[in-house]
């Protein structure tokens, strides 16, 4: 199998919902249809490039500015991924700066763009790409990702939901980003 | 022995032991628990995964002073504030310390083990800070003023009814027992927590040295939020948690969640190196290792092992006592295998003990172990150590010492309890009913008479015809074979015999030492060792063999490991290590005869319970069933085949009964549901505790050594 359909099924299997989309406008007209209220987007390089804060506004969506009070009434929080890992599914998002946080743990829904290309196929094959991370910066704050906040805490039944976002929508793009250190 | 305490804890299980909810709850979650693992694990290779852990894990031990070295330099080069505390007290005093200094009225707290080693909250209420955990379980049991029952799912000893009544005082309003809605409720309770605190404090799943960074593995996205909202970050790391690089970092994220609860990975894997942006300012970061007991864990080099943890939680999930009792009971503040272990090094011999006697050895534990401790072998090493701190009780000792170690004694007095029990075998070869105080012990399953005659005078009378033999073995019968099941002795020579192969049994032989070594008597086990060394190497035969897996783990592993380092010996004992081997093992593996009965035996539907020391000590599971099946039974496969009778020796008899009697009871339940008339076994222990509950049932279900049931098969083929 190749590591996109790894990943898309080890994704899906961990409850994300994979979105695929043809160009960045049609991301953000996806994102305008399923976020259903009001957006944070953090600064990234691939958003700015794609222009996507203007797409969503013009798909409809309203913008927050990414602060911890906004946050926390935001409805979702749009991010993109440095990488992704494929046989967990898992999204690699470099999460120093503290707006990437904020968006992706405060809002009960949660949009990560992707690069279909941008793919590595285990969580080895992930630690070159993690270890370029860490010398590019002196500090950081580096998020693996695998489907929505979950709980089995009680009675063990699995339950999403409980802190983090409680829909996890992965958005994937061709020549989005090419770069595994771009978010 | 400390009597006290001993009744106090057995009146915790019998407590624990009425309220049968929890133990179906334990029950069920082992069975999916062990589905998802399988799954989780699919197309990777465990052994190799697992014994990479562990070479690496012991690697951080032998090199730890420069590790921790190496990690406490990135991290401070990082921002980060390093505390290295000697005991639970420092770590305390220092959190405690800072979150006054803080002002702080509220600390977040996510899930920390450590944090629960320590008795952080207590520390930081007297400091006048509220402690709120987040994690949903340890919120719940935070709310019920309780102490986790698991390492991984701290709660899972309550019920959603339990959880909705907490939850209502907490809000006032009346929360319905449905579980997306209290999951919901508690989104919103801890919600403004986060907001509010000005220190959140998590734990760490591992502390890389190469980058000074630390890891956290969750899944409810808590930890998240403790560490990006409130502007101090303080991380409570045991110090085992380091790893070399990132790499091995990554290894063992790939094996931790799968063994825990069987998720491919957990939601969110948080990789922290330093003080990171906070609110436009920068993050205060303290980390606080935590050694209390650790290094004297390193340094002792029977125990050592217990390092490699990685804190899974795996060894309760499989195990029968812990599925029996929970682990309120099977543990201290960590509780199963590992727990009992840690116990002794981070909260004292004391709080040990009783669990340390409460494992029934079966090994399940050692089996599923993602760092491939042998965590059977260091409890056994604990029970010895407080064998000789606290004694192990004036009876027993009169037995090992004055009459186990003086064969001839033990003999003759096995011997007169086979006259002295007339009264209560009514002739028969089990007892039903013991008189009077003695009554528990026949209440739940008959026990065999002692024979009249032992093996070691009957195997003398059976003549023996091979002509030209392949192999001349001698026969270690072990205790209950010698004196309970002499039979099953006499078919093994039946069998051997058929097969061309020559069986004497060397007089000389004594207990193989295990009920002194399980009591916690370890001289007695050595002295048992070096007589029965020199009575089975004797006569110089080609193969030792053995019907009793625990004898073979006590002849393979425990000899050698006694004597390893007496000159005299040492070479002895590896000796008959090599050379021995169980009978079904040696008639598939050395004498390559797995067909020889081939359809000899009249058909018969039989399933097979694997004894613990056989399959996870001696390796041994495929030979039976082979000659099973060869021999022209139709083999039909139990649920839990290996998991634990519930016999364990001494443990069933006088010290756990009232838990072996709810593992056997397990046991019966399987082997009915699989609609065999005969269970198959290669252990007489097993046969002693399966036939006996069998019998008392009433069932019509036969209990059989795979030895006699191969004998059978001659018998009825001639
Ligand atoms: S050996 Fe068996 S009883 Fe003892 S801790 Fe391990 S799993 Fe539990
Ligand atoms: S001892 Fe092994 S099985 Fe038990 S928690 Fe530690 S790593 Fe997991």
């Amino acid at each position: 199998m190749d590591l996109l359909k790894t990943f898309c099924t080890a994704a899906e299997a961990a409850g994300a919902v994979l979105v695929e989309c043809k160009s960045p406008a049609q991301a953000a007209a996806r994102i305008a249809e399923l976020a259903d209220g009001a957006v944070l987007l953090p600064v990234s390089a691939s958003c700015e490039r794609a222009q996507l804060a203007e797409q969503l506004q013009t798909a409809g969506v309203r913008l927050l500015a990414v602060d911890r009070t906004q946050a926390a009434d935001a409805a979702a929080g749009v991010t993109s991924a440095g990488f992704a890992i494929a046989d967990t599914g898992t999204l690699v998002l470099e999460s120093t700066a503290e707006d990437v946080r904020l968006a992706s743990t405060l809002p009960p829904r949660h949009f990560v763009l992707l690069d279909r290309s941008k793919i590595v196929a285990d969580g080895l094959a992930a630690v070159t790409p993690l270890r370029q991370l860490h010398q590019q910066q002196p500090r950081n704050y580096v998020a693996y990702i695998t489907g929505p906040s979950r709980t089995a805490d009680i009675e063990r039944v699995l339950t999403i939901g409980v802190h983090g976002p409680k829909q996890l929508y992965i958005l994937l793009l061709d020549n989005w980003s090419s770069d595994l250190l771009e978010m | 022995m400390n009597k006290r305490r001993q009744r106090e804890y057995k009146g915790r299980i019998d407590q624990v032991l009425a309220t049968p909810k929890l133990q179906d709850a334990l029950h069920k979650f082992g069975d999916a628990y062990l589905v998802s693992r399988d799954k989780a694990f699919t197309g990777l290779d465990f052994e190799a995964l697992r014994s990479e852990i562990a070479t690496m894990k012991d690697g951080v031990r032998e090199n730890r002073a420069e590790l921790l070295q190496q990690f406490i330099q990135n991290a401070e080069a990082a921002g980060a504030i390093v505390c290295l505390a000697k005991t639970a007290e420092d770590a305390n005093a220092y959190i405690a310390e800072l979150a006054q200094r803080k002002g702080a009225k509220l600390a977040v707290k996510s899930k920390s083990m450590a944090s629960e080693e320590t008795h952080l909250n207590v520390a930081l209420e007297k400091a006048g800070t509220q402690a709120l955990e987040t994690d949903l379980g340890e919120w719940i049991i935070q709310l019920a003023g309780q102490r986790p029952s698991h390492m991984v799912m701290p709660a899972i000893h309550m019920f959603k009814e339990d959880v909705a009544e907490l939850f209502s005082k907490q809000t006032g309003r009346q929360e319905a027992a449905e579980i997306p809605h209290l999951v919901q409720v508690a989104r919103e309770q801890l919600r403004q927590g986060y907001m509010d605190a000005e220190i959140g404090i998590t734990g760490a799943n591992i502390a890389v040295a190469e980058t000074g960074g630390l890891v956290l593995v969750t899944n409810e996205g808590n930890a998240r939020l403790a560490s990006t909202l409130p502007k101090v970050h303080v991380a409570l790391v045991g110090i085992e948690k380091l790893v070399p690089t990132l790499e091995d970092a990554a290894r063992i994220i790939q094996v931790l969640p799968k063994n825990a609860t069987g998720q491919a990975l957990t939601s969110y894997v948080t990789w922290i190196r330093g003080a990171v942006p906070c609110a436009d300012e920068e993050k205060e970061l303290h980390i606080v290792l935590l050694d209390n007991g650790r290094s004297t864990l390193a340094e002792s080099p029977q125990c050592r092992d217990a390092l490699r943890c990685i804190r899974c939680g795996a060894c309760a999930n499989v195990c029968p006592v812990y599925q029996t009792v929970g682990g309120h009971v099977f543990g201290h503040i960590y509780i199963g295998a590992i727990g009992i272990i840690l116990t002794a090094f981070f909260h004292g011999l004391d709080n040990a003990a009783e669990l340390v006697r409460a494992c029934i050895g079966c090994r399940s534990c050692v089996s599923i172990c993602p760092s491939k401790i042998d965590l059977e072998e260091i409890i056994l090493s604990l029970r010895e150590t407080i064998g000789e701190e606290e004694g192990i009780g004036a009876g027993k000792n009169l037995v090992f010492r004055k009459v186990m170690r003086n064969r001839k004694l033990f003999h003759s007095l096995l011997r007169a309890a086979s006259v002295l029990q007339k009264p209560v075998t009514k002739g028969e070869r089990t007892i039903r009913h013991l008189p009077l105080f003695f009554s528990s012990l026949t209440e739940w399953r008959t026990l065999p008479a002692v024979a009249d005659k032992p093996l070691r005078d009957l195997i003398l009378q059976q003549p023996q015809r091979v002509e030209k033999p392949r192999y001349r073995v001698a026969f270690y019968g072990g205790c209950a074979n010698d004196f309970l099941y002499p039979e099953l002795g006499l078919d093994l020579v039946t069998v051997m015999n058929a097969l061309d192969v020559e069986v004497y049994y060397p007089q000389k032989q004594n207990c193989c030492g295990v009920p002194a070594l399980y009591s916690g008597d370890k001289e007695t086990a050595v002295e048992l060792a070096k007589q029965n060394i020199d009575a089975m190497l004797e006569g110089k035969p080609d193969f030792v063999l053995t019907t009793c897996p625990t004898c073979t783990m006590a002849l393979q592993r425990d000899f050698v490991a006694h004597l390893k380092d007496n000159p005299a010996w040492a070479a002895k004992a590896e000796q008959l290590a090599e050379i021995t081997v169980d009978a079904a093992g040696f008639i598939v593996n050395q004498l390559g005869a797995a067909d020889a009965f081939s359809q000899l035996a009249t058909s018969e539907k039989v399933t097979y319970h694997d004894s613990c020391h056989l399959k996870r000590g001696a390796g041994v599971w495929k030979e039976p069933r082979e000659l099973i099946e060869t021999s022209g039974h139709e083999l039909v496969e139990m649920a839990h085949a290996d998991r634990c009778c519930g016999f364990g020796g001494s443990y069933s008899l006088t010290s756990h009964p009232d838990i072996a009697k709810m593992i056997l009871k397990d046991k019966l339940i399987d082997i009915a549901a699989s609609g065999a008339t005969c269970v198959a076994m290669d252990c007489p222990g097993c046969m002693m505790q399966i036939r006996g509950g069998l019998e008392k049932q009433g069932s019509e279900v036969r209990a059989q050594h795979t030895i006699e049931l191969l004998a059978e098969a001659i018998k009825s083929s001639k």
